[in-house]
């Protein structure tokens, strides 16, 4: 005997409770959510035993000295004992004479051997020292959007604490 | 007579949504909430993330506590830890700790982590310097100083 299938209406799911959790998600989403800056850094090894200011016996040092006035600011910035000024194109020259230290040659053996000893005034600026290191590391390059190396070893001298 | 209620079609709508959440999901970036926003950190046109990501890293911040017009409440530097503000001389101890914690989980190896120094741009360098110090002595050698790159000039 034949059968009649019946045609069952097709069961309509309850969509409520995804669309909560959906939205919860979204939510903790958009406030857990920081558009930050790219952030970017300078490596310095300071193995245990080299003290701060202590010399690598097989590398050539360059000295840049940072004076600071009682704020904090840069008063004097010298490399040997050339002085350079205090302002940003202190920092420019400072990048030149380090390009001229290591024979014009980014990259070449000068560039790894030569260390750069940055000692500072104890109060002064760290975003001063950003600069320093900046402009002994290297420089941005337009054409290639890439970062040319001059210095790979940075180290600081000892902390001149204040006296009193 | 009455009327049915009319159906909404909430296909649009959960395609909108969820293509929301996709791009919520790829863009958050849960290490960022280690930096705090206390630190405002100095600007450097060649300060890149490292291209190899580091083993093992410890961030630290370090900065003031400001009013609301930007003056310094106090004059020296603060460590920014999670939940308290120490100064420098009190990070020993944290340090000491944080050492303990490592050499259960490796021992016998020599510490490899890096110690990420998130900085405002006013720190004075000594108070940088002495920290480091105090992580040198506990047998720390890989340090990283943080900067927000900037774009370069045109």
């Amino acid at each position: 005997m034949a059968t009649r299938r019946t045609e069952l209406p097709m069961p309509k799911p309850d969509m409520t409770p995804m669309i909560d959790c959906v939205f919860q998600l979204m939510i903790f989403f958009m406030l857990t959510l920081k558009f930050v800056q790219a952030e970017g850094n300078f490596d310095i090894n300071m193995p245990i035993g080299q003290s701060q200011g202590q010399a690598d016996p097989l590398a050539q040092d360059l000295k840049v000295r940072m004076i600071a006035d009682p704020a904090g600011n840069l008063v004097s910035l010298q490399m040997g004992s050339r002085k350079l000024g205090n302002d940003e194109r202190a920092f420019i020259q400072l990048n030149s004479e380090i390009l001229r230290a290591i024979g014009g040659t980014p990259g070449g053996p000068a560039s790894k051997d030569t260390e750069v000893e940055i000692d500072a005034d104890y109060n002064l600026h760290y975003s001063y020292v950003i600069s320093a290191i900046s402009a002994c590391t290297g420089r941005f390059d337009e054409r290639t959007k890439n970062v040319v190396r001059y210095i790979e070893k940075i180290k600081f001298a000892p902390p001149r604490r204040p006296s009193n | 007579m009455a009327l049915d209620a009319p159906e909404v079609d909430m296909t649009p709508m959960i395609d909108c949504v969820f293509q929301l959440i996709t791009f919520f999901m790829l863009v958050i970036n849960f290490e960022s909430t280690q930096a705090d926003e206390r630190v405002k950190l100095p600007e450097s046109e060649i300060a890149k993330p490292p291209k190899v990501k580091r083993e093992d890293e410890v961030t630290i911040n370090v900065g003031f506590i400001r009013n609301a017009d930007g003056s310094k409440r106090v004059a020296h530097p603060l460590v920014f830890l999670p939940g308290e503000d120490v100064t420098i001389a009190q990070m020993t101890p944290r340090i000491k700790k944080d050492l303990q914690m490592y050499k259960l989980q490796h021992p016998g190896d020599a510490v490899k982590t890096t110690i990420k120094l998130r900085s405002d741009s006013e720190v004075p360098i000594g108070a940088i310097q002495d920290l480091i110090k105090l992580y040198q002595e506990e047998g720390y050698e890989k340090f990283a100083l943080q900067a927000m790159e900037e774009a370069p000039k045109e």
